[in-house]
């Protein structure tokens, strides 16, 4: 087999079988969702996911989901969701209580393997049942953070505080980046917020509600596909590339907050700067993340960034980090784009990063 | 469609941890006035302290007395305070790097308004008056404008009756809806009807419904409804009274498959002795006054069913 573009030598070496993502779909994501259950929810995402490629449940060889039972209230809400599968006969599966992103990359990894050539990964969150600020505090370390209660805002702000204290960004960069996200998201059919979003008032100063991404309920799936099998289900399969994550200290006072080490890390393991990426899709819910994120990675003027509008968007917890991943598949799929960087962030203040980086073949002729 | 139900829940749990030796002796420092840190294998004083050397894993065991006062490293200025958090006032969350340490800690700063904070500006710790040994034994922090401690300095982290666990209670309050399928079955229940979903892949009715059928991963959308009677395909005699429940012991706890089910569901036989309940056995629902469910199932009087007609649903 000839690498595909040419270029997968290294790749190959490092992995040793090219597997892609060849279908990606996701809900219109929505403030509330009061008339359905989880699965009620992603089920429509599963077919629809499904039917891009003409597998069916019985077709695929493993799959893996994301979610944690902390947001809609529900115990082994992961196990109802599976019923959206149909898991009989018995399948080969398995659940992360992390954002689907990792779903992926144990599906990925799986793949690798070689003990299957098609893996179904999927992710919901339904925050609406909950209030999600607190909902996330019991993420926190039990000791001597938790007992605090400080939310997902008040951290994120903390972090947004020491960059403008370091003379790396000011309140109207951020404005820039909650603008830009939403008007891009407007062409996104998916998005919860689009268009024009006024700043409003600081929710936790510096950061005002347009800094901050919106709370909602949603569901994402994804379709990877290992070599031939790939270029049979999806007309230009988005090979990944590589993928890595890297996780920093849990203590917030010990580190740098202006800088996110974890994700240089990984995407120097990904491969990312081996060669320029044209597009990024960054999971950053917060506008001064993106800025973190961006001199981590060494993003340019050059790249697009989140073209989807991101996190910012649209931010279905435990599932926007496989969004990300499958925007940025979706724009090598159209041709829009031929090599992209996909990032998902787990726990506060970008502590936890993964990178992916995904690959088209040359367009024909 | 009915209108969708809501109702509260609360999920409310408290975890018992053990310390270890490092953070009992935070902790317990924390009790006695006096705060503790502990130093990495390249020197650093780490405050909060952790056991392992958040770089290279080793485990440090090195503590040392930091001061109560320190310097503010980030802040964020919290203007709508939410419940549980340590004031009920607007106040400023902050990074307070304490005299004598390295790193900092997260904690909340007692302070008239924004612009009486800023990044740098030296503060103490307020102590609360009733401590526990816990890091909410900082009540919060105030500005300071003395003089800074002094180099940190060796502790042993002995004190008399150190605290060796802390209960870290959690509450998180949601309104919980139950989606399509369970609302339908649960309005056909406030007229004492059973109904269940077909499934239109593989036509099993399942009771209660949960939107999606498991064997084929579709929605079941269609409404059967089901019983009221129906036969008992299996149980157990309990012979342990659960906490808080008036049924007295001995009693039977079955399957029963309610007629047009696709499988069974589980209640209590009453209304027989234990000991004759057997499977096969036909029941019906006997309902209670305000309750949404049926309470138990009793005899119908009707001959015991073939086993062949409920073997598939054992």
């Amino acid at each position: 087999m000839t690498s595909p573009a040419g270029r997968g030598t290294t790749s190959r070496a490092r992995h040793g079988r090219d597997i892609a993502v060849v279908a990606f779909a996701q809900t219109r994501h929505s403030r509330r969702t009061d008339e359905m259950s989880e699965v009620e929810m992603l089920m429509p995402v599963l077919h629809q996911v499904l039917s891009r490629t003409g597998l069916r449940t019985g077709d695929i060889g493993f799959t893996c989901s994301g979610s944690s039972d902390y947001l809609a209230g529900r115990a082994f809400s992961f196990t109802m969701a599976l019923d959206g599968v149909g898991a009989w006969p018995p399948i080969s599966e398995s659940h992360v209580e992390m954002d689907g992103a990792w779903a992926l990359y144990e599906a990925w990894v799986k793949l690798l393997t070689g003990q299957s050539d098609t893996a179904l990964v999927y992710a919901y969150g339904k925050s609406s049942p909950g209030e999600l600020r607190d909902v996330l505090t019991r993420q926190l370390d039990p000791y001597y953070t938790a007992p605090l209660w400080p939310d997902s805002v008040a951290l994120a702000a903390l972090q947004a505080q020491a960059l403008i204290d370091a003379g790396e960004t000011d309140e109207p960069e951020l404005a820039g980046v909650a603008a830009r996200s939403r008007r891009d998201a407007a062409a996104n059919p998916h998005a919860q917020l689009q268009g024009e979003v006024p700043r409003g008032r600081h929710l936790v100063r510096p950061l005002r509600v347009s800094d901050c991404p919106p709370i909602g309920d949603g569901a994402a799936a994804v379709v990877l596909a290992a070599g031939e099998r790939a270029r049979e289900l999806c007309e230009r399969p988005a090979w990944i590339r590589g993928m890595d994550h890297r996780i920093e200290a849990h203590g917030l006072g010990v580190r740098d907050l202006t800088r996110s080490p974890s994700t240089r890390l990984a995407a120097e393991h990904a491969g990312l700067f081996e060669r320029p990426v044209d597009t990024a899709e960054l999971h950053a819910p917060f506008t001064s993340q993106e800025l973190v994120l961006r001199r981590s990675l060494d993003l340019d003027a050059r790249v697009r960034v989140n073209p989807s509008g991101g996190a910012l968007a649209a931010n279905p917890v435990m599932a926007a980090g496989l969004i990300r991943i499958g925007e940025a598949a979706s724009r090598i799929h159209s041709g829009d784009s031929d090599r992209a960087l996909a990032h998902a962030t787990s726990g506060p203040c970008l502590q936890h990063n993964l990178v992916a980086v995904l690959e088209g073949e040359p367009h024909a002729g | 469609m009915p209108p969708v139900l809501r109702a509260p829940l609360v999920v409310e749990f408290p975890f018992t941890r053990s310390l270890g030796p490092v953070q009992s002796a935070f902790l317990t420092g924390l009790r006695e006035r006096t705060v503790l840190g502990v130093r990495t294998v390249d020197g650093r004083v780490l405050v909060p302290p952790v056991e392992y050397d958040p770089v290279t894993a080793d485990e440090i065991r090195d503590l040392v007395e930091v001061g109560a006062t320190g310097t503010v490293t980030t802040w964020a200025w919290n203007e709508h305070p939410r419940p549980r958090q340590p004031l009920a006032t607007p106040f400023a969350w902050v990074l307070v790097r304490l005299d004598g340490a390295d790193t900092s800690l997260l904690h909340v700063l007692d302070a008239p308004g924004p612009d009486a904070v800023r990044t740098g500006m030296r503060v103490r710790v307020r102590w609360a008056r009733e401590r526990t040994g816990a890091i909410t034994d900082i009540a919060c922090f105030e500005p300071y404008a003395g003089e800074p401690a002094g180099p940190p300095h060796p502790h042993s982290g002995s004190f008399p009756e150190p605290v060796t666990g802390i209960v870290a209670p959690a509450r998180l309050d949601y309104t919980c809806t139950p989606g399509r399928a369970q609302s339908r079955h649960l309005a056909a229940l406030d007229g004492r009807r059973t109904v269940g979903e077909r499934c239109p892949s593989c036509r099993k009715v399942y009771v209660p419904p949960r939107g999606a059928c498991p064997t084929c991963g579709v929605a079941t959308d269609e409404q059967v409804e089901v019983g009221p009677r129906g036969t008992v395909t299996t149980f157990c005699i309990v012979n342990i009274k659960a906490k808080g429940l008036d049924i007295e012991v001995p009693y039977v706890y079955a399957h029963i498959a309610l007629d047009g089910a696709g499988l069974a569901l589980h209640g209590r036989i009453g209304g027989i002795p234990y000991d004759e309940v057997r499977m096969g056995l036909r029941v019906e629902p006997v309902w209670r006054e305000g309750s949404r469910h049926p309470d138990h199932y009793r005899p119908s009087g009707e001959p015991d069913a073939d086993y062949d007609t409920y073997k598939e649903l054992l």
